[in-house]
């Protein structure tokens, strides 16, 4: 056994570890916030927001 | 016009698609590797037996990189001497560039056609 | 909006069109050229060599070259298009709003496949590094890199998936520390500090196109490694404060950045390797960069580009994270993939689900795959994304002239790029097929399956004309 042996179940824990806390935060979060929140994410919303603020005033792009 | 309503997915409908994307993603990289046929693999076309680096057509200033590098010419036989074969058929080609045209050909009319339903909806009277 | 609060500390209060929790704005031009170097550098510091096998050092060069010309066309138009399709996803929402959705899902694709493939062969090489440095340190017997393997994979993924912000200002750090070192390297070994150690006259002599010029050609595949992936700027387009300027400069600087970094790192290691050892990247040089500096006999070089090395493969399988997890977000954002897929950490606002789903998919590869058949696959899929982008502009000129969209940078001398690109695309679908092209057919075989599937089966579930999202007028010809 040398350092590098001791390395390796360093990785191995650390990996482990990790993995396991996102997999805690993942489980956490979906069971917190309702699925409608989570999924709301919508494509293009600086452009609608650019669009709504031309035609507020009077300016198309 | 009618806009189109698509049904909502089920969780295990989800999961099915999902899996049926990994196999195939797997299976893309893992079949021609299991049957063998991943070519580019090199070979040694014409062994030096009792190599030199002359006999390796190495110059001075070579082999003294090689030594730098912790070679000998026998260790280094392999992987001066090794090289690739770039023959090929032009049946191969043409089957290779008819699958990449069928290939476009087939995604540009599929999109072509989803497409225009887009835009008449988005666009639509 | 009713519920549309501007005070919650829980929902982001972005507010038109429903959206709760979406990505943050937070990045600037310089985490866009971190994203983008951040990626390719890494093939500087080792897989390009593979081009110098392929048909000598003369003709890496050549590759280099025209490889950058190709990846030139790449950044102009890219950077074009993306200056007025600023989303998370990238090429992706370029190809659904320009060609068609089958398209976008196959482009989505070539993307994830792109960067998860890079992500794996960077912890190959990551790997790899650490048993170098136990064998260097007097560590005896073999050294397990699995679980160095694993770990690189898992601490990035856990990086990526707490925030973008220090994700990518981590990426900014490494990725400069890496292309210094490269620098310092040729200052200290090309006679401008100290003395020159390069040979290029006594090694070339006898080798010059070992091949012949069928080699040259051959060499256009791995010349791609020099350059792979400056693409992938695009995908912090949803990140960026103001994305029509900085993704424009961030990806044409990256591209600046890396011509200099490729020319640099062929003039040093075919001035040092001789091209055999060089250009196997396998059973010779693995880490070219780093063998130059063994070389050099200096130990500070040494351990300069011995971090170099390393910080460029975290790097760019940092980024490859990043962008992989975008592209995947975004088809399931449109139900191109399962809606599941398109959720938004409301905490740390990253696409956590595509995040945490990609981690195994790595790690199959990376464990299970060479490291030139992880670098073929993705090679492939970058090619066949490069094919899409000469289609992706000329569609856009035709469908929206100039005066109709305002673009935020337009490249020069259209369709000259584009036609460039497609032939430059072509010589290396011919390099591919020289060497790999089984493959080449399994994959493309792999692409018309899933086509199919996405056109009979999966599309029923996106929304037809909501999934255009851009204030653009109607496209001409329709």
């Amino acid at each position: 056994m040398d350092l590098w042996n001791w390395l390796e179940y360093g990785a191995w824990a650390l990996s482990a570890l990790l993995g396991l806390h996102m997999a805690f935060d993942w489980l956490k979060t979906d069971s917190t916030y309702s699925e409608d929140v989570l999924t709301s994410s919508r494509e293009g919303e600086l452009e609608a927001m650019a669009e709504e603020h031309a035609e507020k005033h009077g300016v198309r792009s | 016009m009618t806009h189109y309503k698509p049904p909502t997915q089920g969780k295990a409908s989800q999961l099915f698609d999902v899996v049926v994307l990994v196999v195939l993603t797997v299976g893309a990289l893992f079949v021609p590797l299991w049957m063998g046929m991943a070519g580019a693999a090199k070979s040694v076309a014409t062994p030096v037996a009792n190599p030199t680096w002359e006999a390796l057509g190495q110059n001075a200033a070579q082999a003294a990189k090689y030594e730098a590098l912790g070679y000998t010419p026998e260790t280094a036989h392999d992987l001066i001497l090794a090289r690739f074969d770039y023959s090929f058929s032009v049946t191969a080609l043409l089957v290779m560039i008819g699958v990449i045209l069928l290939y476009y050909f087939l995604i540009l009319r599929f999109s072509e056609v989803e497409y225009r339903e887009v835009i008449s909806e988005k666009f639509g009277e | 909006m009713s519920d549309f609060d501007i005070t919650s500390q829980t929902m982001d209060g972005m507010g038109p069109h429903g959206t709760k929790v979406g990505l943050l704005r937070v990045l600037g031009p310089a985490h866009v050229w971190a994203l983008g170097v951040g990626i390719v550098l890494v093939g500087e510091y080792m897989g390009w060599n593979f081009a110098v096998g392929k048909g000598g050092a003369y003709a890496a060069l050549i590759a280099c070259w025209f490889a950058g010309i190709l990846y030139s066309c790449v950044a102009m138009i890219d950077s074009e298009v993306t200056s007025t399709v600023a989303s998370a996803g990238g090429q992706y929402t370029q190809a659904k709003h320009i060609v068609g959705p089958l398209m976008a899902f196959n482009v989505g694709l070539y993307l994830v496949f792109a960067y998860t493939m890079l992500e794996a062969a960077n912890a190959i090489t990551a790997g790899y590094l650490f048993s170098v440095v136990a064998t260097m340190s007097g560590h005896t017997g073999e050294l397990d890199q699995r679980p160095f393997i694993i770990l690189v994979i898992m601490f990035l993924a856990w990086l990526n998936y707490r925030g973008v912000l220090a994700t990518l200002t981590f990426n900014l750090v490494i990725t400069s520390i890496a292309f210094c070192a490269i620098l310092v390297l040729f200052l200290s070994t090309s006679g401008i500090l100290g003395e020159s150690i390069l040979e290029h006259a006594a090694l070339f002599e006898g080798h010059e196109l070992p091949y012949g010029w069928i080699g040259v050609l051959a060499a256009m595949h791995f010349g791609l490694w020099y350059y792979l992936g400056i693409e992938g700027t695009t995908q912090a387009a949803e990140e960026v404060r103001s994305p029509a300027r900085s993704l424009p400069f961030g990806t044409l600087a990256g591209i600046m950045t890396l011509l200099i970094a490729a020319t640099l790192t062929w003039f040093m290691c075919s001035g040092v390797l001789p091209w055999e050892y060089l250009g196997d990247g396998v059973n010779g040089s693995v880490a070219p960069l780093f063998d130059t500096a063994r070389l050099s006999g200096s130990t500070a070089l040494v351990w300069l580009l011995g971090f170099g090395t390393l910080f460029a493969t975290l790097a760019s399988a940092n980024g490859c994270i990043n962008d992989a997890s975008r592209a995947w977000f975004a088809m399931g954002r449109d139900k191109y993939l399962p809606g599941w897929f398109g959720a938004v950490h409301p905490r740390y606002r990253t696409p956590y689900r595509s995040i945490i789903f990609l981690v195994p998919i790595a790690l199959i590869f990376a464990l299970g795959a060479p490291l030139d058949q992880v670098i073929t696959f993705s090679i492939l899929s970058g090619l066949l994304g490069y094919t899409f982008m000469p289609l992706n502009i000329i569609l856009f000129r035709r469908k929206w002239p100039l005066e109709t969209i305002k673009r935020g940078y337009e490249h020069p001398f259209h369709p000259i790029p584009a036609i460039t690109l497609l032939t430059l695309c072509g010589v290396t679908f011919f390099a591919v097929f020289l060497g790999y092209g089984t493959q080449l057919v399994a994959m493309i075989g792999f692409y018309i399956v899933v086509s199919l599937w996405f056109h009979f089966w999966r599309y029923r579930f996106v929304n037809r004309g909501a999934q255009f999202t851009m204030p653009w007028p109607k496209p001409r010809g329709y």
